[in-house]
């Protein structure tokens, strides 16, 4: 799995949002912003490819979660960021 | 962490100089609008501006400008003399003045009224309407209270 290319996390005033940088026009009424948790994920994996196994891992590196917590949320978000159409298999 | 579509409200001042960073970088940005201060063409809340980096602006044209130092409005240039502009908004009748260098990007097209397709201020639309409520400047205080009538309300209403 990886994040798209051309998809890019900025901090818009104090929010973490994905900005498309490959796509010719930001659209501020439609856009993708991240709480820290999936913020600080997407950071560490942004442009490279990536498990499952390595959300769980990073999600559990930096945070007092216990491993099935963290891995069932690590399903959730990358489904999420599928749905949102920023990540793929 | 669940999904969910919520209306994120950033100053001005906060979220314009992110937007003109994007503009400078290339890109086009498609903006909310809020104000009345563009009426009637465009309503609080309702309606989006196409942005574009500024470039040879002229008398006519709809852009974002930065009147004072993080203070910026959306308005129709209404002269340039040299550097110096000259702005009111269609729904006001002051008008604001700035530098050329001010004028950080010009709106192309709105998207009015919750549709899709872009009102192009090349479009006949856009031109009619702006020939039109420019010439009626003088009738613009009754017009807007025409369009908009604005009496403050007094007594509760009964439900």
């Amino acid at each position: 799995m990886k994040t798209k290319t051309g998809f890019r996390l900025r901090n818009v005033c104090g929010e973490n949002v994905i900005v498309a940088e490959g796509i010719e026009n930001i659209d501020f009424s439609k856009i993708i912003s991240m709480n820290e948790s999936a913020a600080y994920l997407w950071q560490q994996v942004e442009g490279k490819s990536f498990t499952i196994d390595d959300l769980t891992r990073l999600l559990c590196e930096a945070y007092e979660v216990d491993e099935e917590t963290a891995k069932a949320d690590s399903q959730t978000v990358f489904q999420q960021w599928l749905d949102a159409g920023i990540a793929e298999e | 962490m669940d999904n969910e579509v919520k209306t994120l409200h950033i100053a001005n001042a906060l979220l314009l100089p992110e937007v003109i960073k994007l503009l400078n970088e290339g890109h086009t940005v498609t903006l909310p609008l809020r104000g009345y201060s563009m009426r009637p063409f465009l309503e609080n809340g309702r309606d989006k501006a196409l942005l574009r980096k500024a470039e040879d602006v002229k008398v006519g044209d709809p852009v974002l400008a930065e009147i004072h130092p993080g203070h910026y409005v959306l308005h129709r240039i209404v002269d340039i003399t040299g550097e110096q502009v000259t702005l009111r908004g269609d729904g006001n009748l002051g008008t604001e003045q700035c530098q050329l260098s001010n004028v950080k990007a010009i709106a192309i097209g709105f998207y009015r009224k919750g549709r899709e397709t872009l009102d192009s201020i090349k479009d006949r639309k856009w031109r009619i309407y702006s020939w039109w409520w420019v010439r009626l400047l003088p009738l613009r205080r009754y017009l807007l209270f025409a369009f908009h009538p604005h009496i403050p309300r007094r007594w509760k209403k009964k439900s």
